[in-house]
């Protein structure tokens, strides 16, 4: 056969970028490179590559499918353990980046007042110049803020900022999980994230944890949730969920029991459980264990009737019930029976005492004997690479220092790359004020305007993920090592001109003399290093699979430690709440939106929220009667005032939504940035974040769900962009334009 | 018919007990389709886009309350409401099973729109539009449609004849589950739903894994619903409109005080 070029290509197997395309679909697939084929070439056919996404929760393994070097459609990657072929609604959007009107084209030099958004072209010869300049004079007094990438971006930037003297820290985002991981740590003994095996659970216990939404690993969870309702033709499987939690979210509306608990009493929920399955299993071993051998005595003081007040369980969804008989009966009927507890993170654990409910949640599986078995709690082992990289999430009050840092001067530049903390940190920690310090140099690399990156003297764009490599080793993996890989898949189009954040990092320690830092000469050489060499993998092999992973590398349960339970329980306390008012406010990530990163993209706002069915605008959720009782109708502009601020946003009835309770969405009233992000103004956009109390939990993170909160209506109203409900139908002559039409009827003219 | 040698006729089924409502198959939907950006005037004129929409319904209130969810599409309906009124045959029922929208048939009457009892078609009351750069997602094998006509899901028709010509023209071999999600030939909503609420397949094909569900149903229709043994049923079955959507009903454990199991 004569190699012709296109032939070659088809042959090729791995070219300039290397984008590697699976052969899943047999008869669609070639192994070829998008990065040679010529732009104008129509040959009809599609490729799909596998690749990667690391900004949803929990990272998805995806297949991209490719036609004449523009990407079309993302989908979940069969073979991929977590989410196994499914994707989210978040995934899907994810496309949009790729092709999205507000790209940051190129590197660009501010020409207005710092935050104005004025910025005009540069080359990239001299955005470069520039900011190996900034890094040459001020790198030890460097800040390298960054989003929660692990694994080789983290370890590139992490070498970065150490060979100049200066520091790498990363923002995971508002819906901060500092008590979770810190609980993890507590529990497990190790820093890696458990997986919680749903598909082969018997019932399933959650605490506020949105877990089929937004927290953990929320696609795999689903994946896993369809498996633990699964049914053959006649009879479903013997599955339970109930679900504990303070708000009505998702999860809680797809569990066959909602429990409404008062605000951050979820540890106190699981340990009211952990004392029943105490009392009605006292003979178990796993009792014994947990209790140095004490029994239900060691538990006594969680005993539900005796902290009815904290749990605030309302008497009618106990079927009758005293407390403590309801409790014991769940705990003999399922808990202690293949029970899976999970939870524990994201907004349960968001509280003062969140370190406590995450602690307490956890602890569950290992009294009910559910650690490291099928359909339990799977602990995860150490990452497969030799360098994982750990991601540097700082505390709250690190941010305050951090931001006084750079409010000072004794921070002398920041490069920002993804993270918005302008945006995500409660407006009180003055990082959008440190930001203004015009004696501070600011270059961001992220792709989008945003809160933090409109503060920035020099942007010098990176690509997106469908663009560029990246690699991730899951947080959680699935209970075994798995290894991801982001390959890019398409170039640019001609109009844009982005360039890796990684390789600018490499290439500008390397004219600045400090190449010997960097742990590899490019970031595809790192994640090639990370395959051949610390796996010993085939690198053409990974990225046809999108990364490797290996089932028998799984991690070893751990024996609860013998102060296992007195640690939670010198722990044990209510959850303190800032400010004061009538109302508890529970801010929580969007289902698609999530804490803001996805507000540029417009299929993650156009997707209704599940519960509300609202799109685009932002809400606060408050109980039908309540609110009819403070004259409210939907759609009322209201204020929300916490001790730290006030925001605006409209009025949803939510009939299941507890009374006291304020659950507005994260990800609204961007400042700077897409049109998307930012086209609506404040009555109906807000940061719920930004009127948070600058408090930190007991584990140092944000006390996001920790606010008490007064609502005021403002006497103003919009309608609410929501899919539910039908068009009021009206009199004709109501509109202005049908006056006329009617004035000139009546005048016996016109039609 | 791209291969006369294997019939077909194309179902799904769509068990609630599963569906969580995640908006997954939405915005597959959106992806696969063409759909344009649903922006917040569409919303506000109760004119969104959504060949697959889920509808969350109130059960009681604080502290007993549920919400449910449902998956909505165009039902591709055997005795379909919408077919017989087209004035200009824009809509009919093909060989397959699928209620075909031809747009350049289509004169924009809405007569269709009006006789759905499903709510499943949609108007363009708008020229479709999209940011410049982002016509470069638009999938090639689905036509953008223009203003003044109906559309409205397809079952992804453009996947099922990429299958057929594939698996079927040129390679002998009939469509069955397996090579349908294998090729990714399955509809976007289905290929997406992360819980596997949506399930399709060929009612042809005695092995497919949806056709118990709708030989139970069809075997006790109307008021023998109660002698099914499956939880399938049809929406508004009693217009007997004879959907090939069947649905699941949700297992109700902890029903609400007053109503009944499932």
């Amino acid at each position: 056969m004569k190699l012709s070029r296109r032939n070659f290509l088809a042959w090729a197997g791995i070219a300039a970028t290397g984008a590697i395309a699976c052969n899943l679909f047999d008869d669609e697939l070639r192994v070829q490179s998008p990065a040679l084929i010529p732009e104008d070439l129509v040959s009809g056919r599609d490729n799909w590559y596998a690749t990667y996404d690391i900004s949803t929760p929990g990272g998805q393994g995806l297949l991209v499918r490719v036609m004449e070097g523009r990407a079309k459609k993302v989908r979940g990657n069969p073979r991929f353990p977590t989410n196994q072929g499914k994707q989210s609604a978040a995934a899907d959007a994810m496309l949009q980046s790729l092709y999205h009107p507000d790209r940051i084209a190129g590197p660009m030099l501010r020409t207005g007042p710092r935050g104005s958004g004025q910025f005009r072209p540069i080359t990239w010869e001299e955005a470069l110049s520039r900011f190996n300049a900034a890094v040459d004079t001020n790198g030890n007094r460097m800040l390298l803020l960054t989003d929660g990438r692990c694994a080789s971006f983290a370890r590139i930037c992490g070498a970065f900022a150490e060979a100049f003297g200066g520091r790498h820290v990363a923002f995971g985002g508002a819906a901060d999980d500092a008590a979770y991981r810190a609980a993890v740590q507590d529990v497990m003994g190790s820093g890696n994230l458990p997986y919680h095996d749903i598909a082969h659970a018997d019932s399933l216990i959650s605490f506020g944890s949105d877990f089929l939404s937004t927290w953990g690993s929320p696609t795999a969870y689903q994946v896993g949730y369809g498996q633990f309702r699964s049914s053959d033709y006649t009879h479903r499987r013997e599955t339970t969920h109930v679900h504990f939690g303070a708000r009505y979210s998702m999860t809680a509306a797809n569990a066959d029991k909602w429990v409404p608990i008062a605000p951050g009493a979820e540890g106190y929920a699981a340990m009211a459980l952990a004392w029943g399955i105490a009392e009605s299993h006292p003979e178990s071993s796993y009792v014994q264990a947990i209790t140095g051998e004490a029994g239900p005595g060691a538990l006594s003081q969680f005993a539900p009737d005796a902290n009815a007040g904290i749990l605030g369980i309302p008497a009618e969804v106990l079927d009758g019930k005293s407390l403590n008989d309801f409790f014991y009966g769940m705990a003999h009927d399922y808990a202690a029976h293949g029970g899976l507890a999970i939870g524990g993170g994201g907004e349960a654990a968001a509280y003062s005492n969140g370190r406590f409910n995450a602690s307490a949640v956890l602890m569950l599986n290992h009294l009910m004997g559910n650690v490291g078995h099928e359909g339990g709690l799977l602990p995860n082992p150490a990452p497969p690479i030799t360098n994982p990289s750990p991601v540097p999430l700082v505390s709250l009050d690190e941010w305050r220092l951090i931001a006084g840092d750079i409010g000072s001067g004794a921070t002398g530049l920041v490069i920002i790359h993804s993270g918005d903390p302008v945006h995500g940190l409660p407006a009180g920690v003055g990082m959008a004020d440190a930001l203004r310090n015009e004696n501070v140099a600011v270059i961001s690399a992220s792709p989008f305007i945003d809160d933090t990156t409109v503060m920035a003297d020099l942007l010098i764009p990176d690509r997106v993920a469908l663009e560029d490599w990246g690699d991730d080793t899951l947080s959680p993996a699935p209970g075994y090592q798995v290894y991801a890989v982001q390959q890019p898949v398409v170039n640019p189009l001609p109009d844009l001109d982005p360039r890796s954040f990684p390789d600018v990092l490499i290439n500008a320690a390397t004219a600045l003399g400090r190449a010997d830092a960097m742990p590899s000469d490019s970031y595809e050489a790192a994640i090639r290093a990370n395959v051949e060499e610390a796996l010993g993998a085939d690198f053409t092999d990974t990225l046809k699979n999108g990364g490797w992973w290996d089932e028998g590398a799984t991690g070893s349960a751990p024996s609860p430690s013998a102060n296992l339970l007195n640690d939670i329980v010198s722990m044990a306390a209510p959850a303190q709440m800032h400010g004061s008012g009538d109302f508890q406010l529970l801010p929580f990530a969007h289902n698609t939106v999530l804490d803001g990163r996805n507000a540029h993209l417009p299929w993650a706002q156009n997707a209704p929220d599940p519960i509300t069915t609202v799109a685009w605008q932002t809400w606060v959720e408050i109980n039908e009667k309540q609110a009819r009782d403070m004259g409210l109708r939907e759609g009322d502009v209201v204020n929300i005032t916490t001790s730290s601020g006030t925001i605006q946003a409209l009025a949803y009835l939510n009939p299941g939504m507890p009374p006291g309770i304020a659950a507005v969405p994260m990800g609204g009233g961007r400042a700077a940035g897409s049109e998307f992000a930012t086209g609506r103004d404040s009555r109906e956009s807000s940061n719920v974040v930004s009127i948070l109390a600058v408090a930190a939990n007991d584990a140092g993170g944000v006390t996001w769900s920790g606010n008490r909160c007064t609502i005021t209506p403002t006497g103003d109203s919009m309608a609410v962009s929501k899919l539910e409900g039908g068009y009021t139908s009206r009199e004709i002559g109501e509109h202005p334009a049908e006056q006329v039409f009617k004035t000139v009827s009546a005048e016996g003219g016109g039609h | 018919m791209p291969n006369a040698q294997f019939e077909h006729k194309w179902g799904m089924v769509a068990d609630l007990d599963k569906c969580t409502g995640c908006q997954a198959c939405v915005i597959a939907c959106q992806a696969e389709n063409n759909i344009p950006i649903n922006t917040k005037d569409y919303f506000l004129q109760r004119r969104a886009y959504e060949w697959i929409r889920i509808e969350r319904y109130w059960e009681g209130e604080y502290p007993n309350v549920k919400a449910r969810f449902m998956p909505v599409l165009c039902q591709h309906c055997e005795n379909a409401p919408c077919e017989p009124v087209c004035p200009v045959f824009a809509t009919y029922h093909n060989e397959e099973g699928l209620n075909v929208q031809v747009y350049n048939r289509c004169v924009g009457t809405r007569y269709c729109i009006n006789n759905c009892p499903y709510q499943v078609r949609m108007f363009n009351y708008w020229h479709p539009n999209w940011p410049a750069r982002m016509e470069n997602q638009l999938n090639p094998d689905v036509t953008v449609r223009t203003r003044g006509i109906t559309e409205k899901c397809t079952f992804c028709v453009q996947r099922i004849r990429r299958g057929e010509l594939k698996v079927e023209s040129q390679g002998g071999n009939r469509l069955n589950d397996e090579t349908i999600a294998g090729g990714n030939y399955d509809p976007a909503c289905v290929q997406a739903c992360p819980t596997n609420a949506l399930m399709f397949g060929d009612l042809m094909d005695d092995n497919a894994a949806i056709k118990p569900y709708f030989d139970d149903v069809n075997a006790h229709p109307g008021h023998g619903e109660h002698d099914r043994e499956t939880r399938g049923y049809r929406l508004l079955e009693e217009m007997a409109t004879k959907p090939s959507v069947i649905y699941l009903k949700k297992v109700d454990q902890y029903p609400l005080p007053g109503k009944g199991g499932h």
